[in-house]
């Protein structure tokens, strides 16, 4: 029997989740992250969960690693020393970082801005110039390359990023300059912008290029050490590391980009909830994802991951492929205070995992989301998270009186009020991914998972009007199952800026099958078999001169007219629906045409339970206690783990699990289907 | 606390609104007002608007006051100003006008345009939805429309009045023909015309989700509500900041008005009387010949002034206008601040910048903390021409000069003084527009010294590659950005023009369409900042690393810091120490304010007039030249 295994390792703990392939079981298990070196903390926890399901690293078929290693990096300012070469005339454009101040009015006297990623001492400037349309303007001077390098590796720089201007439409100098620092320095990492982005934005580029080339020694020494670490126990099968749109790639690809690594946590719960989404026949859902400090949100078309171009990292944001979640500092952990004129607001500042809620009892005294869940039994009495931590209500309550006492109102009305302002906040956060780009809500379904997504699940199905709410079966461990769902996966982008209407759509099929064959020589390098292959077709299109790039999906046999007008309908209805005109008289310009390359290779599927439970949960209710929604209300607390498909559940209610409780609020009922979600509805 | 009897705004009261309901509609008026911003940056195409974020939205209650945005709102204005009156108003209308003469002010140029659109809910108008942007060009004497030479506004652009852009829904595609007809670049300037159209929408759209949600009487009280509370909030940050029985001043300059006249004066007084903070103009030079005149809306000014509060000490609390009677403002009629019609305003941001460094100084010296030196200047800059394949183009960007130093933090270099704007990539610029970038870089030593250093300004060449005009608006050429508690002024602006064959030229801080050629090179060097604080009291590490990073050089680091940095750029303590003692035993006192060397103000006008002159009479040789064919 073939089994496979998703390990996401994050800031406190690693997950681990094993799929049967012959049963249809899943098995999760936690274990404390390691961050001296991860692996340690991921060889621990695959090997507790092996010996659950009973079996050992060789009966592995896919493994799939989700890590923060270059998160880590990236946000501590610990990767390599990386030496820059750029344009003569632009050796300060990392420094310079496009003069970019934050809002409001006077912003800028509370801007920290971060020293830039490469030093400023070690940047030089070359003598080369090519022009926007990828004619050269002056010639690469080699000799200058070649000292400017040798001056670099002589003061300790240990690799080389390359960022020129205009590369990413002629990147002829860029590859001669790397080919010289090799030939002196055959040893010396090099990478080059071009390679990295195909989009224009110099800084961005350059960014990006130098934030990959100084995460990238310590990655691939990572993935080194994984490798040998897994064959030392015996691990035959296919290892993928996920990236930050929701694909996978193999570590000799990330070893080329790590940086495409750098968020691939959160878009695991993307992916697994899109799968999800998808098999139990509601393809349109919000994913809400709410931890300790931050809640991640998306919205999911079709039961597809959604994508964008970018990721923002602390003050950097780089320009690569990721999935499209929005994020807000909105947590369990986050904590409720009064502004100076008295508004109450909730975060974005955070107790963290330490000293955490109040309720943790170890030491924090500030009132959190947590301490206010804990004060109105939405965790109740008894019920100890994680399965060991054990919860200080009487804390609780101290905390949440702190602000209850100058708003005039009891400790539960408070606390209350707390969670209707946090809950409003990842309203919001909802309200982005789906009204602000025109689409209506009511037509979703909401995925609620994380550590906290399901106490506040049902309220922000209530808010947000989504139905119906679902509580996956194993919340606590949402992007493991979702690195189970991915795909092989890669896009391959062209910077393309031509007008539809003056384009022969043979032309763009030449663009367009150059950049498939790209894709398909890259699913051979990473073992795809011709059957599992699939390419997505996409153009990013905007009227001349837009800052947006919507894209348009299409196929390859619908490129045979004289112009490639086609794609004007497939974007004016997106424009139309997200911005309510369009412009007829505008060109319509093809920034970008690009291919995603796809290699399914079938981590996990869903197998339904037997569904002849019927309605009856009583054989799941623990024992009834008093929980505030408006007043204390007698409440049924269940067992997760005895529930049944079928069975149903009126609110007001608590269903505990390991790493969470489930909250159906007065008014609503839970019914579990055949795979063993909760789906909550108005009752 | 109460100061006059009777005179209290209608939303001071007892709010029937329970507290959480109250902070839930405020989070979401916050929201509304950064989508509106999205839907904007994202779907105009003009390179300010898109790259550059230079537009800001507003919602306004019934009665017109703003509930949130970032300028001052003009509703009543614009309705007196118009034909019709409230009643006349319905679902789907859109006013637009650019003219700031019958908006107090709102916008102070014609290049920015304003749409109003009344937000109704069930039949009821239950208040409005306000943004504006900055168009390219609105016709006038010059591309860009900031002629900076301007005798009045009828040379700055087609100016609109309130005009219904949107009549019940219906697009008036006639006005808006017109309206574009009259721009160099009429399909940008429509499109973000749309742009801002729809970001007024999702504002109207987002106010009637709340009252749908939450019921349109508590939206309405949660108006009053929020008004009332950042009152309460002001009159408090007034009475703990601001000590009453004191008067404090500042005065300071802008260059000229490009006509040959200045320097010109910016001055405030500042004092509180109780509850209520007085901030008064008087002082102020009169208005001036030259489009420099900033038509300052009260309301604004009033929203800047409580800003600075609110930013300096809880940056959270909500800025509406509900402080409106709490800071009282006095503009001199007739002043550079409050000029007539049908005077020139078209290039007001020097003014404007100016009018944000002697507000930093008053507060300065009235609460002592969060002392700024001045900005550097952002000015705009315009090239224009025919491509070589024939198509007209249009380039306008803004450009940043250095951040002032505050206590405990240098200022940042070559950043924008204005939220959420940002440089141009030159890629952008290249792949759109005739010409290259060659250079952007920090301007070494341009930062005014202090213990906190000023930022420096940045230098920018451009080499351009067809042939076409040339138009920016500069500042800060003739005069200093001043450094503040022994802090050293930033440097002087300078922009060097270089023609392909290699003859340079000087240009004064304002030009409009001097003729450039192909290969030709602008080298645009913005002014830096003002510093804080005595520089020989800066950490000698922080010189050294300034010096290698070719932020300062090591000779300035000598002369302005007495920081010795030897061979690799590593302090020399000894030497250091040696050379602090020297200066600080030759030196006089540091004073307050230090505005640079400059000589006696009537040599000063006497110099302007005699730059403008010098340029005017060389420009006309160019032009002359140009008729003949090139030079």
């Amino acid at each position: 029997m073939a089994y496979n295994v998703a390990v996401d390792v994050g800031g406190t703990f690693t997950d681990v989740l094993v799929f049967d392939e012959g049963t249809g079981e899943l098995t999760e298990g936690k274990v404390l992250s390691t961050p001296d070196d991860p692996s340690r903390g991921v060889v621990e926890g695959m090997e507790r969960v092996c010996e659950k399901v009973g079996i050992g690293f060789s009966d592995l078929r896919l493994l799939f690693h989700g890590t923060t290693v270059v998160t880590n990096m990236i946000l501590t300012n610990t990767g390599s020393r990386v030496g820059l070469l750029t344009t003569k005339g632009h050796e300060q454009i990392l420094y310079l970082a496009r003069a970019w101040t934050p809002g409001p009015l006077y912003g800028w006297m509370a801007l920290q801005k971060p020293d830039p990623p490469a030093e400023p001492t070690d940047t030089i400037g070359i003598g080369e110039r090519m022009a926007a349309d990828g004619s050269v303007i002056s010639d690469l001077d080699e000799d200058e390359v070649r000292e400017a390098v040798k001056g670099l590796v002589d003061r300790g720089v240990e690799s080389l990023a390359i960022g020129f201007l205009n590369s990413y439409v002629n990147p002829a100098h860029e590859r001669k300059a790397r080919d010289v620092a090799r030939g002196a320095y055959p040893d010396l990492p090099v990478s080059i912008s071009a390679d990295i982005g195909q989009e224009y934005g110099e800084y961005e580029r350059t960014l990006t290029t130098v934030v990959n080339t100084a995460v990238q020694p310590r990655t691939i020494t990572y993935m080194r050490g994984f490798e040998t670490s897994m064959k030392e126990k015996k691990f035959g099968g296919r290892l993928s590391i996920v990236r930050s749109d929701g694909g996978a790639m193999s570590t000799e690809a990330v070893a080329e980009r790590p940086i495409q690594i750098a968020l691939s946590g959160p878009s695991g719960g993307v992916t697994g909830s899109a799968y999800l989404a998808r098999e139990i026949g509601v393809p349109d859902v919000l994913t809400l994802d709410m931890g300790g400090t931050s809640t991640d949100v998306a919205l999911c078309l079709g039961g597809e991951t959604p994508l964008q171009r970018e990721i923002s990292l602390g003050y950097f944001r780089f320009k690569v492929p990721s999935a499209d979640v929005h994020s807000v500092g909105a947590g369990g952990g986050s904590i409720a205070f009064l502004s100076a004129s008295g508004a109450l607001q909730v975060g974005p500042a955070s107790a963290g995992a330490d000293p955490g809620p109040a309720a943790y009892g170890r030491g924090g005294k500030a009132p959190t989301v947590t301490d206010a869940n804990v004060v109105l039994h939405r965790i109740p009495p008894g019920v100890a998270l994680g399965g060991s931590l054990a919860l200080d209500k009487e804390a609780a309550r101290r905390a949440v009186q702190t602000v209850a006492e100058p708003l005039g109102m009891s400790v539960e009305e408070a606390a209350e009020a707390i969670l209707e302002i946090v809950n409003e906040n990842m309203h919001a956060a909802l309200r982005v991914v789906s009204v602000e780009r025109g689409h209506d809500p009511r037509e979703f379904g909401l995925v609620a998972f994380g550590g906290a997504g399901p106490m506040h699940a049902c309220a922000l199905g209530r808010l947000i009007r989504s139905h119906p709410v679902v509580v996956p079966p194993t919340p606590g461990v949402m992007s493991a199952f979702g690195f189970l769902s991915s795909d092989i996966q890669n896009e391959f982008p062209e910077t393309y800026l031509r007008t539809a209407e003056e384009t022969p759509a043979s032309e763009l099929k030449k663009t367009v099958e150059g950049l498939i064959s790209q894709a398909d020589e890259w699913l051979d390098g990473e073992g795809v078999e011709e059957d599992q292959k699939r390419f997505d077709l996409y153009a990013d299109c905007r009227y001349y001169l837009q800052n947006i790039q919507i894209p348009c999906r299409f196929e390859l046999d619908e490129l045979s007219g004289e112009d490639s007008s086609f794609l004007r309908s497939r974007f004016e209805e997106a424009h139309d629906q997200r911005y309510n005109f369009e412009l007829p008289d505008s060109p319509l310009e093809i920034a970008t045409v690009r291919v995603i390359g796809r290699g399914t290779i079938r981590g996990v599927t869903l197998s339904e339970g037997e569904n002849g439970a019927g309605g009856d949960a009583s054989g799941s209710v623990m024992r009834t206690e008093q929980a505030y929604f408006g007043g204390w209300t007698d409440t049924p607390i269940l067992d997760r783990n005895a529930l049944r498909p079928g069975n149903e559940v009126t609110g007001p209610a608590v269903v505990v699990q390991d790493d969470t409780t489930t909250v159906i609020e007065p008014g609503y009922r839970g019914e579990v289907d055949s795979f063993g979600n909760i789906l909550i509805e108005e009752a | 606390m109460v100061l006059q009897e009777g005179a209290l705004p209608d939303f001071v009261r007892e709010h029937d609104i329970d507290h959480v309901t109250l902070d839930i509609i405020e989070n979401a008026l916050k929201n509304i007002r950064h989508e509106m911003d999205r839907v904007l940056v994202t779907t105009a195409v003009s390179p300010v608007i898109r790259e550059q974020a230079d537009e800001f939205p507003l919602i306004a209650d019934r009665k017109g006051r703003m509930i949130v945005g970032q300028f001052g709102s003009p509703v009543d204005t614009v309705l007196a100003n118009s034909p019709y009156r409230l009643e006349d108003l319905k679902e789907g209308d859109v006013i637009a006008l650019n003219d700031p003469y019958m908006m107090e002010g709102s916008t102070s140029h014609l290049p920015d345009i304003l749409l109003v659109r009344p937000i109704f809910h069930s039949d009821e108008h239950i208040g409005y939805a306000l943004q504006w942007g900055n168009l390219m060009d609105v016709g006038g004497s010059t591309a860009g429309s900031i002629p900076i030479d301007a005798r009045s506004i009828f040379e700055e652009g087609v100016r609109m009045p309130p005009v219904k852009l949107y009549d019940g829904g219906k697009l008036n595609e006639e006005v808006l023909r017109f309206f574009c007809h009259n721009s160099r670049t009429p399909r940008e300037t429509r499109a973000d015309v749309m742009a801002i159209a729809a970001g007024t929408a999702t504002g109207a759209q987002r106010v009637k989700d709340i009252c749908d949600r939450f019921g349109k009487d508590t939206y309405l009280e949660a108006c009053d509500a929020l008004l009332a509370r950042t009152r309460t909030s002001i009159i408090g940050l007034i009475r703990q900041l601001i000590p009453e029985g004191q008067r404090f001043e500042f005065e300071d300059f802008t260059d000229d008005d490009g006509l040959g006249n200045g320097p010109i004066k910016l001055k405030l007084a500042m004092w509180r009387e109780g509850d209520s903070l007085h901030l008064d103009w008087e002082g102020t030079d009169a208005q001036v010949p030259g489009p420099v005149n900033f038509l300052l809306n009260k309301e604004m000014f009033q929203m800047f002034a409580g800003v600075f509060l609110i930013s300096a000490v809880d940056p959270t609390i909500l800025f509406n206008d509900g402080y409106a009677d709490v800071i009282h403002v006095n503009i001199p009629e007739g002043s550079v601040l409050r000029p007539k019609a049908p005077a020139p305003l078209s290039n007001r941001l020097v003014v404007m910048a100016r009018l944000f460094d002697v507000l930093g100084a008053v507060y300065a010296k009235a609460i002592g903390f969060n002392v700024s030196g001045s900005y550097g200047t952002s000015p705009n800059f315009v090239y224009s021409g025919v491509k070589k394949d024939g198509e007209p183009f249009q380039t306008m960007e803004i450009l940043y000069g250095g951040i002032p130093a505050i206590p405990g933090k240098d200022g940042l270099d070559g950043h924008s003084w204005w939220p959420e704007f940002m440089a141009v990539p030159a890629e952008y610029m290249e792949t759109y527009y005739p010409m290259l970038v060659d250079e952007y870089s920090v301007r070494p030593d341009s930062c005014g010294a202090g213990q906190f250093r000023g930022g420096c300004g940045i230098k920018k060449v451009y080499r351009f590659l067809a042939d076409g005009a040339i138009t920016y608006q500069d500042d800060r050429a003739a005069t200093f950005p001043y450094g503040v508690a022994g802090g050293k002024p930033g440097a002087s602006s300078k922009k060097t023009l270089v023609r392909a064959e290699g003859a340079t030229v000087e240009m004064p801080s304002k030009v409009r369409d001097v003729p450039v050629y192909e290969g030709d090179r602008l080298v645009f060097e913005t002014a830096g900042a003002g510093g804080v604080g005595d520089p020989l009291e800066r950490d000698p590490e922080a010189v050294a690393k300034d010096v290698r990073w070719n932020l300062v050089s090591p000779e300035s680091a000598e002369r302005e810091y007495g920081v010795v940095v030897g061979e690799g750029g590593t302090v020399d303590a000894a030497a250091t120490g040696t050379r602090r003692e020297e200066i600080l035993a030759s030196r006089g006192d540091l004073p307050g304010f230090d505005h640079g060397d400059l000589p006696p103000l009537e040599d000063q006008r006497r110099a302007v007039a005699e730059t403008r002159r010098k340029f005017n009479e060389w420009l006309s040789g160019e032009l002359g030249a140009a008729r003949n064919g090139k030079p």
